[in-house]
């Protein structure tokens, strides 16, 4: 049983499932930094939650450039990612109760 | 930019990437790199930007390392470390500040190369796109002026440019009366505002049609500084009239400020005049004359010509050269990218700049030796805590990384406090250099990267050693002793530090000592004539008009009189340029009747007197007398001319080409006319009689080797004619000290330095006696309680001061020697390995070293052995 994921995690996953598969689209769409984006893709990687592929090397060379890596969820990721999101959301349910009890 | 950057730092950060996944690792932000490239170049929108993206890959990289090694820890470090230095403010500050002058150093010279080398000059649009365009011979290279119908072919025959512009610098005597001041200023080409990029701050610039009809359009533009300080930035100064030299001109626009024209070093012109107001001279013009080279050519590249193009298509713009006049029969067009600098003159600022970073370099390393020794010191006060992390199962290698961390960010604090030096380089920088400079030497990205980089490196460099100690000690030993000593290995650690210490001192020292030898020998030089007690004054006949050849050679005449009946003088003359101090003049010179050879010779006109005024010897032959003496053209020439034109031949009655010929009547000694460090290059000189100067230099030697007071030479001229400006009054033994400027300020520079690393030794050296006294109070005690006597104590610790001393300055002598050959080229007079200077600095050396060593030895002896022994 992997130990639940961080808002992070579950954001980077969000974004390869909405199909942004690469890790640009990634930071684009999460507004995170690379530099929080790769590393944590690699722990993702290590835990089985994706797994990465190289995009098709002719694809490439058609555009002139280098090929891509591009990233998809697992089985697990997907649960996983279900899982985190819907803890998430009680969590979101819990704090904002306690907002409002503490306000009210 | 970015993107090469971008690219660079994958390449560095993927150095962090274990080896058997670099290469996918690479490839996957490369893929992302360009990607990102191609996205942005479509104009989408929201993307990170290049640089930023690219630095993510670093913590990847360093992740990729080690996968443990997280944001987390890395911030843990940080906090800690942050507490730590926090914790001995005292400490942290002395270090910071230690470094921060190493840091400072570095990043203020660098950004004087960066200025240098890098930059354009002020004012200029797209520097990068113009071209300098150079005379030089298949027979003789060299990079030199053109002439004026040199000049126009170029234009004519050249495709490659959009515009070719030349320009010429010389000294203006401007206004009347008491008015009067002479300015640099350049007669430049119609076009010249317009191929370098120019836009007037007010009025207008020169345009071709000002350039036409030699001697018609008497206007000029002033310079931004000109109208601001003479003439208090009037806007209603355009159309109003200057008088320059003998005519009035009017002012039809000023320069934008901070133009100085193309050139990165050197005095900025003052005023601009079209060059078809150049006079003639000895009854002929300039502008039909192959043989008067004056003009320096910079030509804009035409759209889509390259750089390479425009040189491959100069071989026929030299031939056409070649055809159009005998004198340019092997001639040669060079080309230079971009303006600021020559050839000659990038060569020679990249030489003083590898000397000045070796310098700056030598004080960075002794910086992070000594906050390297002062870490190691309280390392050993440390060790108890070093000691309880790894006994509760901290790594070694996480120990060292605490430590890097906290020496990188103590490198960062010292960068942060050199940074407000580094960003006033730009006012205090131009001060200390020797010529004036026309670009900015202010902090841009490249001088705050480099300002980063050193801070970070130093902190590695200096973080190392003390890290490197700590992850080697044992720790059973650090807990049993309880972390009150350091261990041996630590202390010998200490010791090569302040060996090399004490080697680098050395070497500045000595250093210091080479190029102060140096100004003093220029004082005491012999460049052929000489120089003490001769003083120079520069005189204009041609602000006054009132003097046509004839009455000017009679007022030359009439001057070296009045000047020699002066009191206190022994000898007085006139001259079209005054040797080292400036004036130079040249022209080129060919044997009568021959072909195979010329030269662009040192021209200089003399009145009576002039060699015996000078004291220079006349080898055969005889000297040149006055007005009335030479009635026919003959020349006296200099050794180097005679021997390459008549080699092995009497050169006397010989004749040098002319319209009639000039015949040879002496052979004077070589003068080195340009700089002490130049021998002296061929010369030849006319007499008054026959040539003639509109501005001479008037040269007066005073009895028994004493110049004399400029104000006499103001006075004497003055009451020959009210109206004539003497400009500048020079002592030419003073000048020869001058003209060795990059050798004094590079001394002062290395001297200050020097001063500060032999404190920082002694310091340091001073630090290492006492601990090792410290260790060894209670061997004092017993000793003393035995009986010992205070002076065997002192020995006894003095020893080992003395043996680091001496293996401190063994090892820099050859540091010595190393940087004095670096400083070669500006030494005169001494050799880089001069016996007796590297002798004086290592007594220096060694007096200071045994001083310090000597305080804590006395103190040691001193030591109360019933104290000692009950601690």
């Amino acid at each position: 049983m992997p130990r639940s994921l961080g808002i992070t995690s579950l954001q980077i996953l969000g974004a390869i499932r909405d199909n942004s598969p690469y890790g640009l689209e990634i930071v684009t769409r999460t507004g995170l930094a690379s530099g929080t984006v790769y590393p944590t893709l690699g722990r993702l990687k290590r835990s089985g939650l994706i797994k990465a592929r190289w995009e098709d090397q002719r694809a490439a060379e058609r555009e002139g450039r280098p090929r891509r890596r591009y990233y998809e969820l697992t089985a697990d990721g997907q649960h996983s990612l279900v899982e985190g999101a819907s803890r998430v959301a009680t969590l979101a349910a819990e704090l904002s109760s306690v907002a409002v009890g503490g306000a009210g | 930019m970015t993107s090469v950057v971008a690219r660079l730092v994958i390449r560095v950060a993927g150095l962090f990437v274990p080896w058997g996944r670099r290469t996918e690792w690479r490839e996957e932000w490369q893929g992302e790199l360009a990607a990102l490239e191609h996205e942005r170049a479509q104009g989408a929108a929201g993307l990170p930007g290049m640089l930023a993206y690219a630095l993510g890959a670093v913590p990847h990289a360093l992740w990729m390392r080690r996968e443990g090694w997280t944001m987390d820890s890395i911030l843990q470090d940080l906090r800690f470390s942050t507490r730590v230095l926090l914790r001995s403010p005292g400490f942290t500050l002395v270090a910071a500040l230690t470094l921060a002058l190493g840091i400072g150093a570095n990043a203020s010279i660098f950004s004087l190369v960066n200025g240098l080398l890098f930059r354009s000059p002020a004012g200029i649009h797209e520097p990068g796109r113009l071209v300098q365009i150079a005379r030089s011979y298949e027979s003789a290279p060299r990079w030199d002026r053109f002439s004026w119908p040199a000049m126009e072919l170029i234009r004519e025959e050249s495709r490659a440019f959009s515009g070719v512009a030349g320009y010429s610098g010389r000294a203006f005597v401007v206004g009347r009366g008491t008015e009067t001041q002479q300015v640099p200023g350049q007669f430049v080409t119609g076009d010249y505002f317009e191929v370098l990029g120019v836009q007037p701050a007010l009025g207008r610039l020169l345009q071709p049609t000002d350039d036409v009809n030699p001697g018609e359009h008497s206007v000029v533009v002033l310079s931004h500084s000109l109208w601001a300080n003479r003439f208090g930035s009037d806007p209603s100064i355009v159309g109003s009239t200057i008088p320059i030299g003998a005519k009035p001109y009017e002012i039809i626009g000023v320069a934008p400020q901070g133009f100085a024209g193309p050139e990165s070093v050197g005095t900025p012109p003052a005023i601009w005049v079209p060059g078809a107001q150049r006079p003639g001279f000895n009854g002929q013009t300039p502008f039909d004359q192959w043989g008067w080279s004056w003009i320096q050519v910079v030509g804009r590249l035409n759209d889509g010509v390259s750089f390479e193009q425009a040189e491959a298509s100069m071989g026929v713009v030299s031939s056409r050269l070649r055809e159009a006049s005998t004198i340019n029969k092997d001639m040669l067009v060079l080309l230079a990218q971009g303006v600021g600098l020559d050839p000659r003159d990038r060569a020679e600022a990249k030489q003083i700049s590898i000397i000045l970073a070796l310098i700056v370099g030598v004080v960075l390393l002794l910086t992070c030796t000594n906050v390297a020794n002062l870490f190691l010191a309280r390392a050993a006060s440390r060790r108890g805590e070093v000691a309880v992390r790894m006994a509760l199962g901290a790594g070694r290698g996480r120990l060292a990384r605490q430590l890097i961390t906290e020496s990188v960010l103590l490198g960062l604090v010292a960068t942060a406090i050199a940074t407000p030096i580094v960003l006033a380089a730009d006012s205090f920088l131009p001060k200390l250099f020797p010529y004036s400079l026309n670009v900015s030497v202010g902090a841009d990205w490249r001088v705050l990267t480099f300002l980063v980089a050193v801070g970070i490196g130093a902190g590695l460099l200096f973080g190392a050693a003390p890290a490197w100690a700590s992850s080697r000690s044992d720790v059973r030993e650090a807990l049993r002793e309880g972390g009150s000593t350091g261990g041996r290995r630590k202390t010998r650690l200490r010791d090569i530090l302040v060996i090399s210490q004490l080697a680098l001192s050395l070497g500045l020292v000595a250093g210091a000592a080479l190029l102060g030898r140096s100004v003093l020998n220029a004082r005491s030089a012999q460049p052929g004539f000489e120089p003490a007690g001769l003083v120079v004054g520069y005189v204009d006949l041609q602000p006054t008009g009132r003097y046509d050849e004839e009455l000017g050679r009679m007022l030359w005449d009439r001057m070296v009189v009045a000047a020699t009946q002066l009191p206190g003088v022994e000898n007085a003359t006139v001259a079209g340029q005054a040797p080292i101090v400036g004036g130079h003049s040249r022209a080129t010179v060919r044997p009568a009747g021959r072909d195979d050879v010329d030269y662009e010779a040192e021209y200089t006109v003399v009145g009576a007197n002039y060699f015996e005024t000078l004291r220079i010897p006349i080898l055969r032959g005889r000297a040149l007398g006055g007005l009335a003496d030479e009635p026919e053209r003959v020349v006296v020439v200099n050794n180097a001319l005679a021997r390459m034109f008549w080699p092995g031949e009497d050169p006397i009655g010989k004749e040098l080409a002319g319209d009639p010929g000039w015949r040879v009547v002496g052979v004077a000694q070589d003068v080195q006319m340009r700089s002490l460090r130049r021998a002296g290059q061929p010369g030849v000189y006319y007499p008054l009689s026959q040539a003639y100067g509109s501005g001479m230099a008037l040269h007066i030697r005073g009895e028994n080797g004493h110049a004399i007071e400029p104000a006499l030479l103001r006075g004497m001229v003055a009451e020959l004619d009210p109206e004539l400006p003497v400009a500048t009054v020079v002592d030419l033994h003073e000048g020869l000290t001058a003209s060795m400027g990059e050798t004094r300020t590079i001394g002062y520079l290395v001297a200050a330095f020097a001063v500060l690393a032999l404190v920082l030794a002694a310091v340091g050296l001073y630090g290492l006696v006492s601990y090792g006294a410290s260790e060894r109070v209670r061997e004092m005690g017993i000793r003393i309680a035995l009986g010992a006597r205070p002076e065997s104590l002192v020995k006894l610790v003095l020893t080992r001061g003395i043996t680091i001393s001496m293996l401190g300055i063994g090892a820099g002598l050859v540091v010595s020697y190393g940087l004095g050959k670096a400083l070669e080229g500006l030494l005169f007079g001494v050799a880089p390995a001069d016996f007796a200077t590297l002798g004086a600095a290592s007594v220096t050396l060694f007096v200071t070293a045994g001083f310090a060593a000597w305080l804590p030895a006395r103190r040691a002896s001193r030591v109360d052995a019933a104290v000692s022994l009950r601690e």
